[in-house]
């Protein structure tokens, strides 16, 4: 079947079967494999993208379902060798550890700065709820999105 | 001189790669021309392999090849401590938990490899499964294992030593002088329970042969890279300078990637087919095959004086060690080292047994046997307070590790005690005022 | 060897068939169509549960059913004496709608503990309800609130009452072929006041080891005029806990003997042993959620 989406700004054409999970389209059909597979059912978020502004885990989503729409992953947050602020407060505050929930975090943690440029630690909390760290860095990577929150909102200004 | 890194923030090399979506885990490598595996475990957690059927599975479109026992019967055991873990289960040969591989299903999708996978008929021969160490040693216990050595000949007359891999032993001072000491002796028993390391990202990796260097490369995450080396070397009959093993960006481990995965099954898929090979497991294939943190049964008898003084420590410490050694003797062994916790004991004794059994095994985690002991000694401390009547602050307080100190296994301590201040930290931290004011 | 470079690249498509057929309707009557014409079909709404129970076996789906584009089935339409929820509206529309929030306090709080973020912007109503797991957070909220389904086949139309919707666990009376259409939910002129409890072993991204919603109609005295509770993860189905509701009418604030009232919920659950919790423990939480939950109630 054939899907037309827009990936990380670049609209895309691809064959996909019915049973083909966005992440699996992601990853393996388009090389985004900044968006990674932790569980496969949706219970520790490393998998999470924007899908028309939402955050899903794109293991849950069949890739026929994303038909028509907008996915930003990991790799769309960069612009031209600049880091986005998220990801530059990530390196700052130490929060990467292992590394293979951040892509998931970042996503998550930008659907909320979208909407709050002064979340709260328990907001920061219930939006990264479905992601899990297990490094157990979760204080850093509040620092993290403390961190982005307010440099993004200084840049605004 | 200016310090360059000891008290400065340092970014992490790989922060950068790991903040974009750039670092590559296994998974996210691609070879061109690569081939899918998967493995087919074991239906039963203790059986006889009595035949394999790959007719169907091999009917499955885009299978390459299936590999069993039957076509390298030359293979070696391995294990990090022991070598007592079989790469395939040949027929005839037994099953010992369900993560024990069968078959290597080669193909050229991911999607064609599990469908052939489940189309692999087997006919085995089911064994008594043992899943309490307690039953496993009792006398008339099946052998999981038929050739253990390792049990020493000071074991108990009373239990069957068939399934024990390991049993160790602690000594310090005299223990019926302590317990003759004490004004109060409590008795309890401690049970933990499996617990998975649960690194985020599952095992994974490639693998390449090039067979005219004969050189195989495997990328795949390990916490013991020459040892892996060492291990695939002599389980596969190689010499050591012919595997490499190649570490890319580990996705946790927490002890969990210290044992073996995938590399062994991907090596033998790489030489067989001279085609890249990659295997990724699945959370739950990751959750039956790879290790556990160990359950400990612990039955400790502490003897105490009545104005708070500790006299003496007896602890018997029970490890399921699972279906194989892995990290094992080492784990319940230091387990037993750390009975008495950070607290001055002048006679302890002890003894500790890693036992097989058809669990999925216990290995490597955070704390390496401390973890679980840490609860009975903890628990034990609070239980003795409350029968004393003394604050359990105190009580940890005037019993706590100085400089000087010796461990149960005789170690001085010198330098850098800090179980007092750590005590007084916590104390003031949690606003503690003692048990009547909780 | 080199690595390949990560190129735009379709995966090879040389193994397995593909699905005969997926469908997509984009309306109630293409789907009807649809129906009319197929036999087995694989119904797929946000997928959340349906991806999980077919984790590495979605290949062996034949012909799938996809609601996603039938806009109908996302209305929330509000009349004088209901309220019509589209069977494909997200958890996370639920929680947004302000409407929801004021008339269906209970029905908001259990959206906004639903698993995560994640979970929320795809998982719907109407696969909640057809899961029909003892654990669904949705349902004892929408049993208390007396609702009912509209259930479609490409010939019939039928409304069938929520507290005789759930036959088992993971069981229901809908057949093959039927699709569960929208949610009607009675509005009442009494003012109500209603609590949901939810216990599981973390804050976010648990199935319930036992949920509660209770809901109770004060007259103008104080006197509870009605009172609904209903209890999830405690039976085969989500229960409506009539003998507790018997013993609250006619009490007022004060006279509300809590004690009875825990006892009466505990022996009409039937709970099992399972990794969310032992029978033993649930019967002991269900007491202490139901006494927590009537002190809030009437707080
Ligand atoms: C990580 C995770 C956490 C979760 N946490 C919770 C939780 O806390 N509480 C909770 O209650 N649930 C939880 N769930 C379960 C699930 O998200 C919900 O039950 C959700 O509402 C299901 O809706 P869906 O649209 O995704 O259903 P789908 O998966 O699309 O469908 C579920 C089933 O219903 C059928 N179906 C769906 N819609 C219709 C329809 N309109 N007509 C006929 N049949 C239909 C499908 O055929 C399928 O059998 C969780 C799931 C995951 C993966």
């Amino acid at each position: 079947m054939e899907i037309k989406l827009t990936v990380n700004n670049e609209k895309r054409k691809v064959n996909v079967k019915p049973h083909t999970r966005l992440i699996d389209l992601l990853r393996e059909d388009l090389g985004l494999t900044g968006t990674k597979e932790g569980c496969g059912k949706g219970e520790c978020g490393a998998c999470t993208v924007l899908m028309d502004n939402k955050v899903v885990t794109s293991c849950l989503v069949l890739a026929v379902q994303a038909d028509g729409s907008e996915i930003l992953t990991i790799e769309g947050l960069e612009t031209k060798d600049k880091l986005h602020p998220i990801q530059q407060a990530f390196i700052d505050t130490g929060a990467v550890q292992c590394g293979y929930c951040i892509p998931g975090m970042i996503i998550s943690s930008k659907k909320l700065i979208d909407q709050n440029l002064n979340p709260s630690d328990d907001q920061i909390k219930r939006a990264l709820s479905g992601n899990i760290c297990r490094c157990t860095g979760y204080v850093k990577i509040v620092d993290a999105v403390k961190q982005a929150a307010h440099e993004i909102k200084s840049g605004v200004k | 001189m200016t310090k360059k890194y000891v008290g400065q923030n340092i970014s992490k090399v790989d922060a950068k790669a790991k903040v974009t979506g750039k670092a590559d885990y296994p998974q996210d490598l691609k070879f061109d021309n690569y081939l899918n595996v998967k493995i087919k475990r074991a239906p039963y957690p203790h059986a006889i392999l009595k035949s394999i059927d790959l007719k169907q599975a091999k009917k499955v479109d885009g299978v390459v090849d299936i590999i069993t026992g039957q076509d390298y019967p030359d293979l070696n055991k391995f294990g990090l401590i022991i070598k007592d873990q079989p790469v395939l289960i040949g027929i005839g040969e037994k099953m010992r938990f369900l993560g024990d591989a069968l078959a290597i299903v080669i193909a050229e999708s991911e999607e064609a490899a599990f469908k052939a996978r489940d189309k692999i008929s087997l006919e085995i021969e089911k064994l008594k499964v043992i899943s309490d160490p307690f039953n496993a040693i009792k006398k008339d216990a099946p052998a999981i294992h038929d050739d253990i050595e390792l049990c020493t000949d000071y074991i108990s007359q009373d239990i069957g030593k068939q399934n024990i891999l390991v049993d160790h032993y602690l000594k310090k001072g005299d223990i019926n002088k302590g317990f003759k000491e004490a004004d109060l002796i409590v008795e309890n028993t401690y049970q933990t329970q499996h617990i998975d390391q649960l690194p985020l990202q599952n095992e994974a990796g490639y693998a390449v042969y090039d067979q005219y260097t004969e050189i195989l490369k495997i990328w795949a995450a390990s916490q013991w890279l020459h040892d892996t080396q060492a291990d695939v070397a002599q389980a596969l009959n190689l010499n050591k300078d012919k595997v490499r093993i190649i570490q890319t960006a580990i996705g946790g481990a927490f002890g969990k990637k210290e044992d073996i995965s995938v590399h062994l099954h991907l090596a033998l898929a790489a030489m067989h087919t001279k085609r890249p090979v990659k295997l990724v497991y699945t959370r739950e294939e990751s959750m039956i095959s790879q290790s556990k943190r160990h359950p400990l049964t612990i039955k400790a008898k502490t003897g105490v004086t009545e104005d708070g003084y500790l006299t003496a420590w007896q602890v018997e410490v029970f490890g399921d060690t699972g279906a194989y050694a892995s990290s094992g003797p080492a784990v319940v062994h230091k387990g037993m080292y750390h009975c008495t916790g950070p607290y001055n004991v002048a006679n302890v004794k002890g003894v500790s047994y890693a036992i097989y059994t058809n669990n999925t095994y216990g290995g490597a985690m955070r704390g390496f046997g401390t973890t679980q002991m840490a609860f009975a000694y903890e628990s034990q401390i609070d239980i003795i307070a409350d029968k004393l009547g003394m604050d359990p602050a105190q009580f940890r307080y005037q019993n706590a590790y100085d400089t000087n100190s010796t461990t149960p296994n005789g170690q001085r301590l010198s330098k850098s005690v800090n179980t007092k201040r750590t005590i007084e930290e916590a104390v003031k931290l949690s606003n503690w005022k003692g048990e009547s004011e909780k | 060897m080199k690595k390949q470079s990560k190129d735009v690249k379709n995966r090879p498509t040389s193994s397995g068939r593909d699905s005969k057929e997926y469908f997509r309707p984009k309306s109630k009557k293409e789907l009807k169509e649809i129906l009319k014409n197929n036999d087995i079909l694989t119904i797929i709404a946000g997928g959340t549960d349906l991806l999980v129970s077919n984790y590495q076996k979605l290949y062996k789906i034949d012909k799938w059913l996809d609601l996603d584009l039938i806009d109908e089935f996302k209305e929330v339409k509000i009349f004088d004496d209901k309220i019509e929820i589209g069977s494909m509206v997200t958890h996370d529309r639920l929680v947004r709608l302000e409407k929801i929030k004021e008339l269906f306090p209970i029905l908001h709080s259990a959206a906004l503990d639903l698993g995560s973020p994640q979970i929320r912007s795809r998982g719907t109503i109407g696969g909640n309800i057809v899961t029909s797991s003892p654990a669904g957070d949705l349902l004892p909220p929408l049993l208390v609130y007396d609702a009912e389904v509209v259930i479609i086949s490409d010939q019939e139309e039928r409304k069938v009452d929520l507290n005789t919707f759930f036959t088992g666990p993971k069981k229901n009376v809908l057949k093959e072929g039927e699709i569960l259409e929208k949610i009607v939910i009675p509005l009442k002129k009494d003012k109500s006041r209603g609590v949901w409890k939810k216990v599981g072993k973390r804050k976010a991204l648990v199935i319930s080891s036992i949920s509660l919603a209770l809901n109770i109609v004060f007259d103008k005295d104080n006197i509870i005029k009605k009172a609904k509770m209903a209890i999830g993860s405690a039976a085969p189905v989500p229960l409506r806990i009539k003998s507790a509701e018997e013993i609250l009418i006619g009490q007022s604030l004060d006279s509300i003997d809590y004690i009875k009232v825990a006892k009466a919920a505990a022996k009409q659950i039937s709970p099992i042993d399972d990794i969310r919790g032992t029978a033993e423990y649930r019967i002991s939480v269900a007491k202490n959620i139901t006494k927590s939950a009537l002190k809030e109630v009437t707080k």
